[in-house]
């Protein structure tokens, strides 16, 4: 409350305290992105949903019968949950003050996540079924497609917060921007699990 | 800070309902109770017939609901009414007049929760209750198998080679009503039943009853089917669709007619001399067609370990590890025929008759003839 | 101190832009709330004069039992948009982006919504999704009704491709409303206003929101797959491929419940606002009325199939719909308890917008009771697919959430434009509108058990009567909101001047000036109680400036 009354300077001071602006600004930021979080959740829910109800419609499923490579989809999420660790720690050390480290790990992530989505490209072609061949290729594709498409936006997302973060436009006390991506990123490992789960353990 | 003291009136005060309270009260009860002599009394039937055992039950379940529901509307409007009357603010009535301050009252919260629970409770244990009577399998029944076209409908009987367009149940016997679609979602709603499936391509729904009352009643179309959805219904003259009630004499009648009309039908099979059908000439494509909308409820195209409620039937004439059908028998068509003519209960449920999935000779002969191609 | 954070100085309430200048960035690009939900009423409003004359054309279609005025084809199209345009371009935009974009902001203290420039986003995806819908007029309209059905939608024509797409923007344009929402009144109250002192609005708001937010997102997907089915053969639906037709019933219907929740959840929260205030008196039972919102919601997520009582769905499953969907008879017959005790006792002021809220209660109470019926499998089994659902639907939407809108308009017009509308005019609307109202809808009911099955451009030639008395009642409905549209045009220039409290209302609101100055309050209010106490003093600190010549706050440094 102290700072209450410290003028706003249009820039923002290398460890400038939080002031009341910030604090609420942030907390509206996050809760708002939480939110938006659980409704892209239903989102990938309702196609979770559609394909339970498709598998076990008795329409005869795997129509065709692809085949899955799990070692590879494993291998595949150890990279995503690994860019999940480095993206932790990016935000960790960015909240220790290291510029360095902070961009050196958001990197690792970038890298991390490039190379899931390359996995993922190979997973399809290994496959060989296709997104209109059947109720196996709709759910399957759709699913892991939109999630492919949230970690290459989350790719964008990260490079932009690096990029922003390079310019200053962080400070070492005032980051939601980074806090958002961190949160963005574990959300899309989440999703991740229980495709992995559903598609190749089930 | 100053702090906000409530006045010391913001206490609820007591609340004395007075005579005229009462004695609307008293009228709307006198309304209310009359309202649900009427739905007693009312003569439903004059309307609408009540053509099969269930018709009445569902019946006497509206007479219920539409009772309680219009009592206690008469109720709620009735205070309604009443109260925007009465507590009007008249000329007189100063501008800053204010009504009585209550706030709530635990007690009359409690009860008025209370009272529509146990409506509710009493609704749902009616509904239950004739819900399983129209739910429950009345044995020994005639499968009568119901098709939805764009737009109109044709039915199939046991033994009756094709489909034929008009459907005829005999008065007294149990009817299992399989209901299924050839092209889009249709409905089966025959108002003087009460019942109504919908017909769902790839799905069969059934609905069980007994004809009560002979007669000829009409069947609607209630979902929508594209342009002509409108003409599925008697109303107009292209596509009448009835269902007859027939005694039983003249229903054999009308049955071994047309056994005899659709057995000379363009797509009959030589008429099984002993039980046995004649596989020859079956048509894989139509039998494709015949899997999708009866028998993928219960079988997938997979391997035989692929279980719906019977086996997956990929390969069923080829799989090496499964030489023989669930009846013993040798995996060979004739054998597969002898199963969809007689059905089969192993370990695994009932595989249903020829009669139960409503299949006529044609059929069978075309379904093994698809069942051939599966490898 | 750190206990009312929210608020307190240095922070987002005083942090305040100057007004924008000019017409483009203050009436068209304008982040302020009150200006978009005006935005939304007005779009909403061109969009329900459109499916109003929808409406009609259905009518007049039959007035004849062989129909005669359109081919069949045209037909289906016209009450397929006639549906999604009542449902999403009319109901619930007024209901969440108009009434809750203009009302609820203020009744909480805040100065605006928690996203301003979100809130404009949401808005201005709105008409251009509403015109998509229209534009599919010329590719071939959808014909499956608004519940677009497969296989029935996958063959439609090229419209109904335009249909989903129009109908997912709407749809991520609700999702961002209730996100903001949401956000906003969690974080952006007054100090001193608690949950159980937020005016009952808000409550409407408060649970409809996270339905726009978390139901609205599965409707979606649910058209995301349809579009792909038919645009790129990705077999979701298509039986023939083994997709399941069912599977759209469930995505569709796990949204379009709930979705009527959104409809009359708003609407709830404004009736609750306008009896106590022409009563002068407290709402009865305050907190059962918040509770029960809750309930609604949350029991409303878990009712979706008994749309499907007649599709096949497995029988273990009919009996816990069938209970679940009557257990919502119990929270809403709360509600409406509450509102008949709110009228005992009352000082009664019968303005237009309290007859209306009256009538709300009569009517909806109907639709509320048939819906009861229809949750009775054995009952739904007859009545599925009738006039009978078109007789209940109307009901709760017309007679509950466009009564509710009406009572609304009638209510809060002034704090718009800050002059009432006429009050003689708005009484003959009434009265032809409920007249109108009950005379095209009750017939329904039996025309739909008799045998007249919904979505047909013709019927059996012994329904004809009842059809035509059906129609003509339409003509007076709609002479009605004919009457209403007049006075609200008229009433714009030449009304009668409100002042900032015509109607001695107690929520914050009608605290400041009409119409509402640019970030509402000079100085953000603290609150003490809820806001019913109409024998006591108003229970608000720091309102003294707001309606004297004192400066306009200050906006920040930079
Ligand atoms: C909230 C939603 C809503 C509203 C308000 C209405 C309003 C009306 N509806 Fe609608 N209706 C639906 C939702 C709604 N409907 C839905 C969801 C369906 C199902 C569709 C389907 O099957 O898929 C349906 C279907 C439906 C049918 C069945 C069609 C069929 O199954 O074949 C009919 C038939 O009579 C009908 C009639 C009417 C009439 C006469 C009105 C009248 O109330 C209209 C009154 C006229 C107007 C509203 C316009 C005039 C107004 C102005 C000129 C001024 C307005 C401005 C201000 C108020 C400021 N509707
Ligand atoms: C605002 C919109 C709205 C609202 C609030 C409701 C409210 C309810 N609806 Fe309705 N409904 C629709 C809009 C709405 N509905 C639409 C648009 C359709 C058709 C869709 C289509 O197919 O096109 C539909 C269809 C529909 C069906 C499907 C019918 C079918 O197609 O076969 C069912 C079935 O259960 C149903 C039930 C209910 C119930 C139980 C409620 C309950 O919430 C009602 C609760 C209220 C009350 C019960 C009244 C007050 C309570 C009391 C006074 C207490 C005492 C009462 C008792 C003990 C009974 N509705
Ligand atoms: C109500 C469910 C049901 C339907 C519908 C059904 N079946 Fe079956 N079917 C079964 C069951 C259960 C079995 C296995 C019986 C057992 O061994 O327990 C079976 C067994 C079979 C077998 C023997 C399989 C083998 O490997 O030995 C064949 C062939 C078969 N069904 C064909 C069909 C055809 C063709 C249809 C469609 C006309 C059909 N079924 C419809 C339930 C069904
Ligand atoms: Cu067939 Cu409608
Ligand atoms: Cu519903």
């Amino acid at each position: 409350m102290a700072v209450a009354s410290v003028a706003h300077s249009g820039f923002a001071g290398y460890a400038e305290e939080p002031d009341q602006l910030y604090i609420e600004t942030r907390e509206l930021r996050i809760q708002g992105f939480l939110l938006f979080m659980v409704s892209d959740l239903v989102l990938f829910s309702s196609f979770i949903f559609a394909y339970l109800y498709l598998r076990n419609s008795g329409q005869g499923w795997p129509a065709g019968g692809p085949k899955l490579d799990i070692a590879l989809a494993a291998i595949n999420s150890i990279v995503l949950f690994g860019s999940g660790a480095t993206m932790h720690f990016a935000l960790e050390n960015w909240k220790h003050g290291s510029f360095v480290k902070f961009a050196n790990w958001i990197v690792m992530t970038i890298i991390l996540g490039a190379g899931f989505l390359s996995g993922q490209v190979m997973e399809y072609i290994h496959i060989g079924a296709r997104w209109d061949s059947g109720i196996f290729g709709a759910s399957f594709y759709t699913l892991t497609g939109m999630h492919g498409l949230h970690v290459f936006g989350g790719i964008i997302y990260l490079t932009v917060l690096l990029l922003q973060a390079a310019q200053g436009k962080y400070t070492f006390t005032k980051y939601t921007g980074l806090t958002l991506g961190t949160l963005y990123w574990h959300f899309v490992d989440v999703i991740w699990v229980v495709l992995f789960s559903i598609f190749y353990l089930l | 800070m100053e702090s906000y003291e409530p006045l010391p009136e913001n206490r609820d005060p007591v609340v004395h309902l007075d005579r005229q309270f009462w004695i609307v009260t008293a009228v709307l009860a006198v309304l209310a109770l009359l309202s649900i002599l009427f739905w007693i009394w009312a003569p439903i039937t004059i309307f609408m017939p009540e053509a099969v055992d269930k018709a009445q039950e569902i019946d006497a379940l509206f007479r219920f609901l539409a009772a309680t529901g219009t009592a206690l509307w008469i109720f709620i409007c009735g205070y309604v009414l009443y109260f925007s009357l009465a507590f009007r603010r008249h000329a007189g009535t100063p501008e800053n007049a204010v009504g009585i301050q209550i706030h709530d009252n635990n007690k009359l919260e409690f009860w008025w929760t209370v009272v529509p629970t146990v409506f509710v409770v009493l609704m749902a244990i009616f509904s239950i209750r004739i819900w399983y009577g129209i739910e429950v399998a009345p044995g020994n029944t005639l499968v009568v198998e119901a098709i939805g076209h764009q737009w109109y409908y044709t039915f199939r009987y046991p033994n009756v080679n094709g489909e034929v367009k008009e459907m005829h149940l005999p008065l007294g016997q149990p009817v299992t009503v399989h209901v299924t679609s050839a092209d889009v979602i249709h409905s089966f709603w025959i108002p003087a039943m009460r019942l109504k499936q919908d017909m769902v391509p790839g799905l069969i729904n059934t609905m069980e009853f007994t004809p009560t009352r002979p007669g000829k009643y009409e069947i609607i179309c209630t979902e929508f089917c594209g342009m002509f959805h409108g003409d599925m219904h008697s109303g107009t003259k292209e596509n009448p669709a009835y269902v007859y009630i027939d005694r039983p004499a003249q229903y054999a009648a009308w049955y071994a007619r047309t056994e005899r009309q659709q057995a000379n039908a363009s797509n009959a099979v030589a008429a099984p001399a002993s039980n046995q059908l004649k596989l020859a000439g079956g048509d894989a494509a139509a039998g494709a067609k015949m899997f999708a909308t009866k028998c993928s409820a219960c079988h997938a195209l997979g391997p035989f370990d692929q279980r719906i409620v019977g086996p997956g039937l990929k390969g069923v004439l080829y799989d090496p590890a499964h030489p023989q059908l669930v009846d013993g028998d040798k995996a060979t068509p004739d054998n597969v025929a002898k199963i969809l003519q007689n059905g089969f209960k192993g370990s695994m449920g009932q595989m249903p008759n020829q009669a139960g999935n409503a299949l006529s000779n044609k059929d069978i002969v075309d379904l093994v003839a698809y069942l051939k191609t599966l490898r | 101190m750190a206990a009312t954070a929210v608020h307190a100085g240095g922070g987002l309430a005083d942090h305040i832009h100057p007004e924008p200048q000019g017409f483009v960035r203050k009436y068209v690009f304008s982040i302020d709330h009150k200006i978009i939900g005006i935005q939304y009423m007005i779009t909403a409003f061109l969009f329900m004069i459109l499916g109003g004359m929808l409406a009609e054309l259905i009518r007049v279609q039959l007035m004849k039992a062989s129909g005669g005025l359109m081919t069949p084809e045209t037909y289906n199209e016209v009450y397929s948009i006639h549906g999604s345009t009542m449902v999403w371009l009319v109901i619930i935009p007024l209901l969440t982006g108009g009434f809750g974009n203009l009302i609820f902001p203020v009744q909480i203290g805040a100065r605006d919504v928690a996203f301003p420039w979100l809130n404009m986003l949401s808005f201005w995806i709105f008409p251009v999704a509403g015109l998509m819908l229209y534009a599919s007029f010329l590719m071939g309209a959808p014909t499956a009704g608004w519940t677009e059905y497969p296989p029935m939608s996958l063959q439609g024509q090229a419209g109904t491709s335009m249909w989903a797409a129009a109908i997912f923007l709407i749809g991520v344009s609700s999702t961002m409303t209730g996100i903001n929402f949401l956000v906003t009144i969690l974080k952006m109250r007054a100090p001193g206003m608690t949950y159980t002192r937020m005016p009952l609005f808000v409550w409407g708001q408060f649970v409809t929101a996270p339905l726009l937010m978390i139901a609205t997102t599965a409707l979606g997907a649910a058209l995301a797959a349809l579009f792909v089915q038919r645009e790129f053969g990705v077999a979701f639906f298509d039986p023939a491929r083994g997709g399941s037709p069912l599977l759209w019933q469930h995505m569709f219907w796990f949204y379009s419940h709930p979705a009527v929740y959104i409809m009359i959840l708003p609407a709830f929260g404004m009736i609750s606002e306008i009896l106590p205030t022409f009563s002068r008196k407290p709402i009865f039972g305050y907190k059962m009325i918040a509770f029960s919102s809750c309930a609604i919601a949350i029991l409303g997520f878990m009712v979706w199939a008994h749309h499907m009582f007649t599709s096949g769905l497995a029988p273990a499953l009919q009996l816990p719909f069938m209970v679940l969907t009557m257990l919502i008879a119990i929270p809403t017959g709360v509600k409406i308890f509450s509102w008949v005790a709110t009228l005992w006792g009352g000082v009664i002021h019968m303005t237009t917008s309290m007859m209306f809220a009256i009538g709300f209660l009569a009517t909806f109470t109907l639709g509320g009771i048939t819906g009861v019926f229809l949750a009775a499998v054995p009952f739904d089994l007859h009545a599925h697919g009738t006039y009978f659902i078109v007789a209940h639907l109307h009901y709760v939407l017309v007679g509950g959430s466009l009564m509710g809108i009406l009572a609304g308009l009638f209510y809060w017009y002034p704090k718009m434009t800050g002059r009432l509308m006429n009050e003689t005019l708005g009484k003959w609307a009434f009265w032809l509108f409920f007249i109108g109202f009950n005379g095209t809808f009750l017939p329904m009911h039996w025309l739909g058990m008799w045998g007249q099955p919904r979505r047909v451009a013709m019927y059996d030639p012994q329904f004809q009567g009842w059809n035509q008395v059906a129609s003509w009642f339409s003509f007076v409905m709609t002479a009605a909101l004919i009457l209403v549209l007049i006075n609200a045009l008229w009433s714009m220039r030449n009304g009668k001047r409100s002042g900032h409290n015509p109607w001695n209302a107690r929520t914050l609101e009608w605290q400041i000036p009409s119409p509402m100055p640019y970030y509402n309050f000079k100085h953000v209010p603290s609150v003490f109680a809820a806001p019913y106490d109409f024998a006591e003093p108003l229970p608000y600190r720091g309102l003294e400036e707001e309606l004297t010549g004192a400066p306009p706050p200050v906006p920040a440094a930079h």
